[in-house]
């Protein structure tokens, strides 16, 4: 290549270089919300030095499963002990600090969150394994227009139901995709797998870690731009793949990557509810060791895409994802207590889905839900003690708002379990409604 | 026929010119008050509006006031001024979130005047004076432009 045509290549690349910096600094940073936007940073130059909030969410479950030949296995369980069918529990008990740290600067923003309350992220079930966690402990620097960096433990960008902030869900389970694809479980070498047990009392949750909590411990890169009336926000984001786990377990870095346009009705809306289109998509990807042979690497992918309208009185979200290896085979499955693999050390595919629409009743306190979710997990696999298995719920749901803070949902799921192999589909058969009733109070 | 090599330069400075927009744009000084009451001679009512607090709630509030003051009165009838100073002055930063709202009620004639005293001190720090919105105009000493404008007539309101 001539010197002469090099250098003009050169200065057409610098040319172009430095006037799309230059747009990318003036194009504002979008202020309308969203879950990447809401959890990572703070309203410039408005937030204090340290706001303290929370929320407690007292919760009663109630499963109405039927035995198989006289013995439980967990769906029919309620968690995350898996002890027996009906309980009170504190689900969530959680207290943080946000805020600015210096408010004289709001380049940096800070987020702590710590759970008090009994579920997978405290308990992993197993008898003594209760201790409360810090889920967030995070650094948001706001130096770079355009790449906001997070630092720290917070939630991984991803799938809606584990993006969003919980206490302001509608319904009070995950989706059963979200609760067994996503919802990392973490298995501890010796515990092994659990028969169906012949009484409610039956402890069968074999985890004693805290789950993911749809978290990571890493770097995140991301923002949000406003072009007109549509809002694109992107995330990149390293972590180490070990949920709320401080430290990593292996030299493999998980990758997470996330982008949504949100059509925004009402551009000086902000917060949660802000009315709008948003379409998304998101993958996930990272290696697992088996903790039986920890030279044994496993690749576990997770990917999806959807959608979700908000404009008063309506609500609508539908989202679908694939997941291969590492696929949860139960609570009460971690591995077979032997030197061979873990159970859920796999390279099944699984695969899942949910509609659901809500309308806020005008003048009213009200809300009406419904949801329908899916999922498939080992797919093609028709044999053998982990065989394909279906999940399929409705849930009818009513929340009653006493104020914008405080609410209590009641949610019925009718449930539709079943395997492809005899042994177990016998197990998930009878698998029948739920009911949960919970007070969600946020200070 | 445009040269590649002509537009390397002017591509730069359009990309520094478009980046620096803004960032160190210098507020203007704010009229006297003696000044101000020649602008607006038909307003029937004058009102000087306090923020000296820095939280998202007081902010929220002096700018409710502000407009509430122009739907009720309308714009041609009122003459509103929002003095910061202290914590308050916060409301003033150029990238604060409050930031379209601020601009819209500009747009509508009122002022936005910021404590210099504070400016300075803000300074000291942050080791450099904060960025401020380009509506700002800067006064003095803020509690030293509320005793004036309301020895000149003005309602004083701290919200």
């Amino acid at each position: 290549m001539k010197p002469q045509t090099t250098n003009k290549k050169i200065q057409r690349y610098l040319a172009l270089t430095s006037l799309c910096a230059g747009i990318l600094a003036a194009m504002p940073s979008a202020h309308a919300a969203n879950w990447i936007m809401l959890q990572g940073t703070e309203p410039a130059e408005t937030a204090p030095r340290a706001e303290v909030w929370g929320f407690i969410q007292p919760t009663y479950s109630k499963d109405f499963s039927n035995a198989f030949a006289g013995k439980y296995v967990p769906p029919k369980l309620v968690g995350p002990s898996l002890d027996s069918q009906s309980s009170f529990n504190i689900l969530r008990a959680r207290i943080g600090v946000r805020g600015t740290g210096f408010p004289l600067d709001s380049h940096i923003n800070y987020f702590i969150l710590t759970e008090f309350g009994n579920n997978a992220l405290t308990n992993g079930g197993a008898y003594g394994s209760y201790k409360p966690e810090l889920t967030d402990a995070s650094v948001t620097l706001n130096y770079i227009p355009g790449a906001r960096i997070r630092l720290g433990l917070f939630k991984y960008p991803g799938a809606e139901e584990g993006l969003q902030g919980i206490n302001l869900s509608p319904y009070v389970n995950f989706t059963d995709v979200t609760n067994q694809m996503l919802q990392e479980r973490f298995p501890t070498k010796g515990q092994g797998n659990i028969a169906p047990q012949a009484t409610p009392n039956a402890n069968m949750n074999a985890y004693s870690q805290p789950s993911s909590g749809f978290r990571d411990v890493g770097a995140q890169v991301f923002d949000a731009f406003d072009v007109g009336n549509w809002e694109h926000t992107y995330a990149v984001m390293l972590g180490n793949g070990n949920g709320v786990n401080m430290t990593d377990t292996n030299n493999s870095k998980d990758l997470y990557l996330y982008w949504s346009s949100a059509y925004l009705f009402d551009k000086n809306a902000k917060g949660a509810f802000q009315p709008s289109l948003k379409m998304f998509t998101w993958y996930q990807g990272g290696k697992r060791n088996d903790v039986w042979n920890t030279t044994q690497e496993q690749d576990r992918k997770r990917y999806g895409a959807g959608i979700a309208y908000l404009k008063m009185p309506f609500r609508v979200t539908a989202e679908y994802m694939w997941g291969k290896g590492m696929i949860f085979q139960g609570a009460q499955n971690p591995g077979n207590g032997t030197t061979t693999a873990a159970s859920i050390f796999n390279d099944n595919k699984a695969s899942g889905g949910y509609l659901e629409g809500g309308w806020y009743i005008p003048n009213s306190k009200w809300e009406l839900d419904l949801r329908y979710d899916t999922y498939k997990r080992n797919t093609g696999i028709m044999s053998g003690p982990t065989p394909e298995a279906k999940f399929r719920t409705w849930t009818t749901g009513v929340n009653y708002h006493f104020n914008k803070k405080t609410r209590v949902t009641l949610d019925y799921a009718f449930r539709k379990d079943s395997a492809t192999t005899t042994a177990v589909n016998n197990q998930l058969k009878d698998v029948k409604g739920l009911v949960t009733l919970q007070v969600t109070a946020a200070f | 026929m445009i040269h590649l090599s002509r537009i390397t330069p002017i591509a730069l400075l359009l990309a520094a010119a478009l980046t620096a927009s803004g960032l160190a744009q210098a507020n203007e000084n704010a009229e006297s008050v003696t000044q101000i009451l020649q602008e607006k001679p038909f307003a029937q009512t004058r009102v000087a509006l306090q923020i000296s607090d820095g939280s998202a709630e007081k902010q929220d509030l002096v700018l409710n006031v502000a407009h509430n003051l122009l739907k009720f009165y309308g714009q041609d009838k009122i003459d509103i001024e929002v003095v910061a100073f202290g914590p308050g002055l916060r409301l003033l930063f150029k990238d604060n979130a409050n930031s379209q709202r601020i601009d819209e009620l500009a747009a509508a004639g009122v002022r936005f005047s910021a404590c210099d005293n504070t400016i300075a001190a803000m300074a000291k720090q942050l080791g450099h004076p904060p960025e401020l919105n380009p509506i700002a105009h800067i006064v003095p000493a803020g509690i030293v432009r509320m005793v004036e404008l309301n020895k000149a007539g003005f309602f004083v309101a701290r919200p």
